[in-house]
Parts: structure tokens; C-alpha cells; sequence
């Protein structure tokens, strides 16, 4: 699955809907893409618009998870029990 | 050997886009062609991605590289936009650095030719993992196999680039920060290479086992004290991050604003 997201880093959030299309979509997402970055450009707004793909949003959700936590969160993700010791 | 040429620019014309977005200068048109640019990624970045869901390992991928990540790129590093090798690129997530090194050697024999930075070897301002640049059709694709600590790490580091200061992920920034992110990705390298340890000593024992060795027992006391080494590591690890963010305090800015 193919993930469509505006990124505000100085804010550290999401801007608008996490926008979802097909694999067979693809070429509609990157359209969609250029053509927010291209209204962004115009009326000289800073921000990241990136296309993302993971089998499903949980996925995108841990690989990409910068842009889905909060600073707190994250510095607080590498005390969970995730970061405990995995003995073999 | 890198060199790139898409379908509708020339590497000069590239090189050129490139100059404008380091100034911030570039135009709706340069925008366009920067998406044609990385559009032209697509089949090569979906290669890599398919190979590594086909072995199991959920990648999260990214075809093209952000524009403002291009820009910062171009400004930090005075690069030439046809020289980047990290345009496309696919992330993976694995338990250790046994597995980490697992999966290293897959991609070694699907890509032999495959450019690999170790960076757990020679860390880049505290950020540990094994990046791969790899060759499809001419093209580069940039593979990150990170550990769950080094991912954890990492994410905490990018996202307080974007909200406190864009110098911390390159070894700026806030000195008390930094220093403290320095600390955490040793005690990570710690635990780590403990880990490693410990799963070599376990292998040695069931290995003696099956030999039915006196060995073990000595072995497994080895064991006990690994574990117990281990252990105390990571009290020591969540005893300074709990300290850290009372520390800093860190802006959860939903919760500020």
C-alpha cells in the first residue's frame, strides 16, 4: 500500500490526511504528489510531501514512526519493552 | 559508474536544478523535472522493495527522496544533485545484530556489487546501522537494516532534528542534548554486542551439550553472568532516559500548543 502525507518538521506533525492508494495506483499518487508540492511551491509553504509504501499502515507506522510520534514519544519508545534485551 | 542520465534530462540540466534548490531558487518547472528525476526511480526502488517483502522482512520504502531532504542534502554536504545515492531507498527492521548480519548477507548474494556502510563499525554522530547502495538497471537504491535499539534511536534523534534544531542529526545542536544522545547510542553498542555475546555462548553450549563435554557447566555459569551484565546495562539505560526526559522536558507540542 502506497502512503500519501504532508510533513511539517518544524511542528514535528502531520498536515491533512494520511492518503491511501493501490500499488496499481501509483502513478495517481505521485500526480497527487507533485501537484500538492507544486501548490505548496506557490504560495511558499515549507514542508515535506512524501510518498511511503508498507504492506499495511502499522508497518509504515513503525518504520517511518519520525513522522508519526511525538518527540516525547519516541525518546519515550526506546525505554518499551520493544528495547528490552531479546535473549536468543 | 554512478552516474545517472533520466529518460528527459541530462546529468548537466540536473546538476543545474540542483544549484537552484541549494539557493532556493528553483521554479515550478525545475519541480517538475525533480519529479521526473525521481520518478525515474520507481521500477528500480519497486525491485528492491518486492525482494525484500519476498523474503519476509516488511520494508518500509520511500521512491523518492523529499524535496526540502534534497535541498538540506545539496546545502550540508555541497553534493551534486546526480551524485545522490540515496534518492530511493527502503528501510528494514530486524530483532539484533545477529539478524541484522543475516540479512546483510542475503542482500549481499542478491546484489554482490552492493556498496555497504557499516556504520556500527564507525558510527555518523551516534546514528548505528548497515546501510546497502545497490545497482538496478543503472539505477541506486539505498537500503537501511537497522536493529529495533538502533531504529528506536534513530526516529528519537530525526524527529528532535526536526523540532528542536536540523544540526543534532549531524552532531550538532544543543550540547547537552547531543552528549546525551552520545551516550545512549554507546550503551545501545553495549547492549548490542552483550546480546551478540550471549547468543555465541548459548550456541557453544548446546553445541557441547550435544557432545555431552564437561564444558557446560563452566559455559553456563559464563552464561549467567552475561545475563546478569546484561540486565544491569539495561537498568542503567532506562535509569538515564527516564533522567533525560525529566531533564529536558521535551516539547510534546500537541500537549504545548
Amino acid at each position: 500500500m502506497i502512503f500519501l502525507l504532508q510533513y511539517d518538521r518544524k511542528l514535528g506533525k502531520l498536515c491533512g490526511e494520511l492518503k491511501r492508494f493501490t500499488a496499481s495506483e501509483r502513478r495517481e499518487a505521485q500526480r497527487e504528489r507533485l501537484t500538492i508540492e507544486l501548490d505548496l511551491h506557490r504560495t511558499c509553504v515549507s514542508r515535506d510531501v512524501v510518498l511511503l509504501e508498507a504492506a499495511d499502515e502499522e508497518t509504515l507506522r513503525r518504520t517511518h514512526q519520525r513522522y508519526f510520534k511525538t518527540p516525547r514519544e519516541l525518546v519515550e519508545s526506546m525505554m518499551q519493552p520493544e528495547a528490552e534485551p531479546v535473549l536468543p | 559508474m554512478w552516474g545517472y542520465v533520466a529518460e528527459k534530462l541530462s546529468i548537466s540540466q540536473l546538476n543545474k536544478i540542483g544549484e537552484r534548490l541549494r539557493k532556493n531558487l528553483e521554479s515550478e518547472e525545475d519541480l517538475r523535472l525533480l519529479d521526473v528525476f525521481r520518478s525515474s526511480f520507481t521500477p528500480a526502488y519497486q525491485e528492491v522493495f518486492d525482494h525484500l517483502s519476498q523474503l519476509g522482512l516488511k520494508p518500509g520504502g520511500r521512491e523518492g527522496k523529499t524535496t526540502l531532504s534534497i535541498r538540506a542534502k545539496l546545502v550540508r554536504e555541497r553534493t551534486r544533485l546526480s551524485r545522490m545515492q540515496d534518492i530511493a531507498g527502503c528501510r528494514v527492521e530486524v530483532d539484533n545484530l545477529i539478524e541484522q548480519d543475516r540479512v546483510v548477507d542475503e542482500m549481499k548474494v542478491r546484489w554482490p556489487c552492493a556498496l555497504i556502510h557499516d556504520r556500527r563499525v564507525k558510527p555518523s554522530s551516534g546514528y548505528r546501522a548497515v546501510h546497502l547502495v545497490v545497482e538496478v538497471d543503472g539505477l541506486l537504491v539505498e537500503i537501511q537494516i537497522r536493529t529495533s535499539l538502533q531504529h528506536s534511536w534513530a526516529s528519537a534523534t530525526e524527529k528532535l532534528s526536526d523540532v528542536c534544531d536540523p544540526e543534532i542529526k549531524y552532531g550538532g545542536g544543543p550540547e547537552e542534548i547531543q552528549k546525551s544522545l552520545t551516550e545512549f547510542s554507546n550503551v545501545f553498542a553495549i547492549i548490542e554486542n552483550v546480546e551478540r555475546n550471549y547468543a555465541e555462548v548459548r550456541a557453544v553450549i548446546a553445541n557441547s551439550v550435544m557432545k555431552g563435554k564437561k564444558e557446560v557447566d563452566v559455559l553456563d555459569e559464563n552464561t549467567e553472568k552475561l545475563q546478569a551484565d546484561l540486565k544491569a546495562t539495561h537498568e542503567g539505560l532506562n535509569a538515564a532516559l527516564k533522567k533525560f526526559c525529566e531533564r529536558f522536558t521535551i516539547a510534546d507540542r500537541e500537549g504545548s500548543q
